[in-house]
């Protein structure tokens, strides 16, 4: 229905209104911004690909220095040491003393115990602020219970997300 | 105020009483909305300008009118409207230089008497066009295909629906093309005087009549709070009694629409002037459909019917 009659023959084309003009300025502009928003997530698909793949990659490469470790015989000492450190240095008396060391705003989301010779301790961590993970890592090198303190790469996006290598040392051991 | 201090430069001074056969001219300034530029036909003369709908009537930025000869243009449904196409394209030329409207579109209004009216209530399955073509092009005196149809929407449900030839509309077009008139659409002036009078149903409530008046046809339309009840659609008879057969007419429409009494009575278009005195000196009430806002300089607006269509 047209909005103004129109008997005409050969009825005219009708010139733009303010408002059809408005309309098209908003849809050329939500088609821009589509665009826009189409490219920057096939840009974060091809990123998150290859870090998927890279993450895929590195699993790889542990599973196989994993196989590798396993088919190793131990030697006696070696299986001595490990059964002094699960009695004195239990996964639960790892984290008691990996979390009486932490500020309140800071987090662990996970945390990798390597039974062997040193004790390795591989902690995912994340903090509110970055004073807070300065103070935490401050603790863990001043700890006599952590040794070989190795910060990892900070990802200050937003809140501050690492990880830290250690090593654990179980008064019994030192 | 002397309404000549409005004159546009270069525009002939107004010096002819309302209604002269030969022309009227007329160039005020506009102060409230945009005007838009109308050239109406009818038998008697064309006339036109470029007015705007203001609070309390309609405002002129200009106007003029032009005789034309007896016979030169017969409105009728089928049979061709132009019997001498020349003199309405002369007269129509004539008018545009008085309008002085270069090459800025016009709109295009065709007399009463041309086109098929209907008051329908449309099916909600179809469109109002769609309905036309179902309702009315069975019944026209000429093939479906030369039908140019559309509709004026009355709200949910109901539209008025209107047929012309297409011979009939091109008839119309190429004498203003002749004319040098750019031509921006095309619409009926019953159509437009009825738009405009709905637009304003008026500060009392009850039943209106209102009469729109052409050379050769007239339209009686009641509608009550805004709703259109009843549409008709006659040719004129002028003579010495037509004020009293056109009261006889308003009656009936008024019955017609439910409610006999008390009604409310307006009128526009050619002839208004004086079939309002000739009811009045009878007792009857009636008044016209609009007037002018401000100085109108002897033009009558309720004598023109196609103001309605400044109305939107």
């Amino acid at each position: 229905m047209s909005p103004e009659r129109d008997f005409s023959s050969r009825p005219r084309s009708r010139r733009a209104r303010p408002l059809d003009l408005g309309l098209l300025a908003l849809g050329v502009a939500a088609v821009l911004l589509s665009g826009h928003a189409a490219v920057a997530a096939w840009s974060a698909r091809a990123r998150a690909r290859a870090r998927v793949d890279q993450t895929r990659r590195e699993t790889e490469e542990a599973q196989s220095r994993a196989r590798g470790l396993e088919g190793r015989p131990e030697p006696a000492e070696a299986l001595a040491y490990r059964g002094l450190l699960t009695a004195e240095a239990s996964p639960p008396r790892v984290l008691a003393d990996l979390t009486a060391l932490m500020p309140s705003d800071v987090r662990l989301d996970a945390v990798t115990l390597s039974y062997g010779e040193p004790l390795g301790v591989q902690v995912d961590v994340v903090a509110r602020t970055a004073s807070s993970y300065d103070l935490f890592l401050d603790r863990l090198q001043r700890s006599p219970l952590f040794a070989s303190v190795l910060p990892g790469e900070e990802n200050r996006d937003g809140e501050l997300r690492t990880s830290i290598q250690m090593a654990y040392r179980p008064p019994g051991a030192r | 105020m002397d309404p000549r201090s409005l004159l546009e430069p270069g525009l002939r001074s107004p010096d002819l009483a309302p209604g002269s056969p030969s022309c009227e001219v007329y160039n005020g300034r506009v102060r409230a909305s945009r005007p838009r530029l109308f050239v109406a036909l009818d038998a008697a003369s064309v006339s036109g300008g470029a007015v705007a709908r203001s609070g309390d009537g309609y405002r002129f930025a200009s106007h003029a009118r032009m005789a034309l000869p007896a016979g030169a243009l017969a409105p009728s449904p089928f049979a061709a409207n132009l019997a001498r196409p020349a003199e309405v394209a002369d007269a129509l030329r004539e008018l545009a230089r008085e309008l002085s409207v270069g090459a800025a579109p016009a709109c295009l209004l065709l007399p009463d008497g041309v086109a098929r009216l209907a008051l329908v209530d449309v099916p909600a399955d179809v469109t109002a066009q769609q309905y036309a073509r179902f309702r009315i092009v069975p019944g026209l005196p000429y093939p479906a295909g030369e039908a140019v149809i559309d509709v004026m929407p009355l709200g949910p449900g109901r539209a008025v629906v209107a047929a012309v030839r297409r011979s009939i509309v091109e008839e119309y077009e190429a004498a203003a093309m002749r004319a040098g008139i750019t031509q921006d659409r095309l619409d009926l002036t019953p159509l437009a005087a009825i738009a405009g009078l709905l637009r304003e149903p008026g500060p009392r409530g009850g039943l209106t009549v209102d009469v729109v008046l052409g050379d050769a046809a007239l339209c009686l339309a009641a509608h009550e709070a805004g709703t259109l009840r009843v549409l008709r659609n006659r040719r004129r008879d002028p003579g010495p009694d037509e004020a009293r057969r056109l009261a006889e007419e308003v009656e009936r429409t008024a019955v017609l629409a439910g409610d006999g009494a008390g009604t409310r009575i307006r009128v526009v278009g050619p002839g208004a002037r004086g079939l309002l005195t000739s009811w009045r000196s009878r007792g009857g009430s009636a008044e016209p459909g609009w007037r002018s806002a401000g100085p109108a300089n002897g033009v009558d607006a309720a004598e023109l019917p196609w103001l309605g269509g400044a109305a939107g």
